[in-house]
């Protein structure tokens, strides 16, 4: 029989959601204006941490307009959501505006509710709070900051140390050795949307909008603390203005809008200012990393020593997985990974865009290039003859790793074979410094429980419901593209919903497992709905005439998926709006995304300011799943990787806590003309043994490694190491031994 | 103080996407919050309220501005083009609107508005001759997807139909 798809033009492979973008149609959660729309603003705390004593809202209180001032003195009655990494949904468990206790500077005092923005604005000024001040801690070395192992606080197998082989005993008989620190900031993710929602009531209904990775904790997380059945909790969040881990889990704002918008009758929107954000919600924590290796006199690694230690807050232990990624890097028989909070007085820090392996490859990869160099050998040469195809971890075969291929792709994309070894030798015809620097990268890849509903209509079009969430990311792209190929219709006839509780559970995503995990109960779906149609199990699908044959308006599938190992506890957990995580281990093999990148950069030699004007970086992230997206995924976390070297770093004032530089101007991310020419490829091998369509993690996986390509660029041009980020020009100009500029 | 009670509403009109507009507005409204509070009108975002990210980029008699440092009395008699204004009555988009899906010059799109909004007027000011020249003049619009290798692409692509 022949097609009526034999005509179909090659799938249109552009984002699905672009033109609603670029006509300002896409509906973000505070593009909503409701009629009887109130306006929230937050006053905050101005101590570093200690006790209100007094309290004086009258004055806010009688600013025309004004509608309701809530503080703690109002007996919100709300309960904690718990913590997010600790069985809740919470980006803290410390819900603000319940007692008198201010446990870091910027915390939440009062919330101002009225009829205009500005009148609430105004008020939210004349909050006049006095405090009881207390000691605080804000930096890795204050005085009191508390230090915990995290194996003895949180026993979790996954967070235990590491201990492969005996790799104190391999390092000290290693004949070439690098011991190095690697100190990194706490880093701000920082989204274009700024933090806020739109909520209200329908009947016993609570309304939530707001831009999310999670609808499903704030779902779950509101009701435990409003004391409300779930099922009376309605979370929509269509698109998300950037999430980068900051918006993965209820924030501490939603319940308190929703008890003023029950008090008001009325809808309630608050937009965080950009400064109260910075102490609003997560961050990334600060860290330090030390680095033993040591390797044969023929450049073979034989041992690896990751210690580290990463902030949290006095109320939530953030854990960390930091040496999971760092033990998998390469063939390294004798591997040790030491993990310790240090609790200090911030709001709890959470997960910023490859939230342990940027760090911790950051140190890791750099200490492999000093032991490169310490070894005379070629930083490339130095990688390719450390890989692996057996996780040094568990010893069982990784199902795909690919990451040689990437380092040789990129090597002869960007050129490496004219690189010259000796540091400082290579310069530019204007005189600059010209240094190429390579590192490789890795991320876990994780699955997660999942659901999808499809609704095949005699219009030959198709609605998919999903578990999952846009944050520019793509999902909609990949899913749209996944059915359309599938069945042999046109991308434009697959309408998509995600985000929204209503279709769908709305697990976390994060991680880079939301593709994985939606396209995997999509893809069952479409086998589900290809059995209701009658139709073969693959090939294309006269949709609108398979559904006409049924006699009915519309056909339905639906499918829950669990990852591999994943049992029905996990899918409870998923449905209580929990995490609900596997991987990287499986039974019989481990996966991880594997990228490299090559980074050129050119030293100005009497300012020494760096400019990086071509990055090349090749991906193993499996089937490459929408190529479009994918490519500006990866170009993405390029540009967050030389944020992160040249750029961000969140500075605190030790004699006064909270966050110094809390705005765009003075925490800066980098602009257009930061970046220059950016050269994406991939290997696109399916990892079958992973994914029922081939499908691991990118979206992380793409900035891992290039703070320290970058670095190690920075090295290759000036001959000096730097161990510390951002790596800006006075460190520069300091290594060069060129005078101190004169201010 | 209460006898000399500052007057803070004034009558404005002017024009928004070809609309003409008659609204009382506070002194101390941004344009930004009257066009997305107000007015309904939400294709401008507020990413900053402090002029530093570029999301709230609006036109304003044809100059790019961003609208969350603009007074909204600043814009009486004027003209003022948000995103929505660009595309043709009948929805066909503007070629750079084109150029940005088809560069795939966005992510999430939150930033996207004030992007196509600095790009018009980057094409329009003639600033777009090359790509370092579109890198420079759209600095004042922060990606932090990252897309700006699609942006320039993008707005070049456009300026070279038009032979600049």
């Amino acid at each position: 029989m022949s097609s009526p798809h034999a005509d179909v033009q090659p799938v249109d492979t552009r984002r699905v959601d672009a033109r609603e973008k670029v006509t300002g149609a896409a509906v973000y959660a505070t593009d909503l204006h409701p009629d009887q729309l109130a306006h929230a603003v937050l006053a905050t705390a101005t101590v570093g941490r200690g006790r209100i004593t007094g309290l004086d809202t009258a004055a806010a209180e009688a600013v025309p307009g004004v509608l309701l001032v809530l503080t703690h003195l109002d007996h919100l009655d709300l309960q904690s959501p718990g913590f997010v990494m600790g069985g809740g949904y919470g980006v803290q468990s410390l819900q603000p505006l319940l007692d008198e206790h201010i446990a870091y500077r910027g915390q939440a005092v009062a919330l101002v509710v009225a009829e205009t923005l500005i009148a609430a604005t105004q008020a939210a000024k004349l909050v006049r709070a006095d405090y009881e001040p207390e000691p605080f801690a804000v930096t890795l070395d204050s005085p009191g900051v508390e230090r915990l192992s995290q194996p003895a606080v949180i026993p979790l197998p996954f967070l235990a140390d590491l201990d492969v082989g005996d790799a104190e005993s391999a390092y000290a008989a290693a004949p070439v050795q690098i011991d190095a620190v690697y100190d990194q900031p706490a880093q701000h993710q920082n989204p274009m949307e700024l933090i806020g929602a739109t909520v209200w009531w329908r009947g016993d209904t609570v309304v939530v909008h707001e831009g999310t990775q999670n609808a499903s904790a704030i779902r779950h997380g509101l009701a435990r603390q409003l004391g409300i059945d779930p099922a009376n909790v309605e979370v929509v969040s269509p698109y998300t203005g950037g999430g980068f881990g900051q918006k993965n889990s209820l924030q501490i704002h939603i319940a308190p809008l929703a008890v003023a918008a029950r008090r008001l009758g009325r809808p309630v929107k608050l937009v965080v200012s950009r400064t109260q954000l910075f102490h609003h919600t997560s961050f990334r924590p600060a860290s330090r990393h030390r680095i033993r290796l040591g390797a044969d006199e023929h450049g073979r690694m034989l041992a690896a020593l990751h210690d580290v230690e990463h902030q949290t807050s006095r109320f939530d232990l953030f854990p960390m997985m930091y040496t999971e990624t760092t033990a998998r890097l390469y063939g390294i028989g004798d591997f040790r990974g030491r993990q310790t909070f240090a609790r200090m007085d911030t709001q709890s820090p959470g997960f910023m865009r490859a939230p342990f392996e940027h760090p911790g490859v950051f140190a890791f990869e750099s200490a492999v290039d000093e032991l490169a160099y310490a070894a005379q050998r070629d930083p490339l040469e130095f990688r390719l003859a450390n890989d692996t195809t057996a996780d040094p971890v568990t010893g069982e075969p990784f199902s795909s790793r690919h990451l040689a291929q990437c380092l040789r792709r990129g090597a002869k994309l960007f050129g490496w074979s004219a690189r010259q070894w000796q540091p400082a030798s290579m310069r530019a015809d204007d005189g600059s410094l010209v240094g190429w620097g390579v590192a490789a990268g890795a991320y876990p890849a994780s699955i997660v429980p999942s659901a999808a509903h499809l609704v095949a209509s005699a219009d030959g079009r198709i609605r998919v419901g999903v578990d999952g969430h846009e944050m520019g990311q793509g999902i909609r792209s990949a899913i749209a593209l996944l059915v359309a190929e599938n069945l042999g219709l046109d991308v434009r006839h697959v309408e998509i919903t995600v985000g929204d509780t209503r279709v769908a559970t709305q697990h976390l995503t994060a991680g880079s497992w939301g593709t994985a995990s939606t396209l995997g109960a999509v893809h069952a779906a479409l086998r589900e709905l290809r059995k209701q149609l009658g139709a073969d199990v693959s090939g294309p699908v006269d949709l609108a005439a398979a559904v006409g044959a049924t006699g009915r308006e519309h056909v339905e599938s639906r499918a829950e998926t669990l990852g591999p190992g994943q049992t029905e506890q996990d899918a409870e957990r998923a449905r209580q709006g929990l995490v609900a995580l596997a991987g990287p281990e499986f039974t019989g093999y481990s996966t991880f995304s594997w990228i490299a990148h090559f980074v050129e950069v050119r030293v100005e030699p009497t300012t020494c300011r760096i400019r990086v004007p071509r990055v090349v970086s090749v991906a193993d992230c499996g089937r490459v799943a929408s190529p479009v997206t994918a490519a500006s995924q990866v170009r993405g976390g390029i540009v967050w990787g030389i944020g992160a070297c040249l750029r961000e770093a969140g500075e605190v004032d030790p004699r006064y806590g909270g966050w110094l530089n809390a705005s765009l101007e003075e925490y800066p991310v980098p602009v257009n003309a930061d970046i220059g020419t950016l050269d994406v490829d991939f290997i696109g091998e399916p990892d079958l043994r992973f994914h029922p369509v081939g499908v691991k993690g990118l979206g992380e996986v793409s900035m891992v490694g290039v703070a320290a390509a970058v670095a190690n660029a920075v090295y290759h041009a000036t001959g000096v190491r730097h161990r510390r980020l951002p790596i800006r020009i006075e460190d520069v100009l300091a290594g060069t031994g060129l005078p101190e500029p004169r201010l | 103080m209460a006898a000399t009670e500052p007057v803070y509403e004034v009558e404005l009109s002017c024009a928004v996407n070809g609309e003409p507009v008659h609204v009382r507005v506070d002194t101390r409204e941004s344009l930004l919050d009257l066009l997305r509070e107000r007015l309904g009108v939400t294709g401008a975002k507020k990413g900053c309220d402090h002029g530093q990210c570029g999301a709230c980029t609006v036109h304003l008699d044809g100059r790019r501005v961003v609208s969350c440092l603009t007074p909204a009395v600043q814009a009486a008699g004027a003209d003022v083009t948000t995103v929505e204004g660009v595309a043709g009555p009948d929805g066909e988009l503007h070629p750079l609107q084109q150029a940005f899906i088809d560069h795939d010059a966005l992510q999430c799109g939150y930033c996207t508005p004030g992007q196509i909004m600095s790009g018009l007027a980057c094409l329009a000011e003639g600033h777009a001759g090359d790509d370092d020249e579109v890198r420079e003049y759209m600095s004042g619009n922060l990606c932090r997807c990252g897309a700006y290798a699609g942006i320039v692409a993008a707005v070049r692509a456009v300026a070279e139909q038009q032979g600049r």
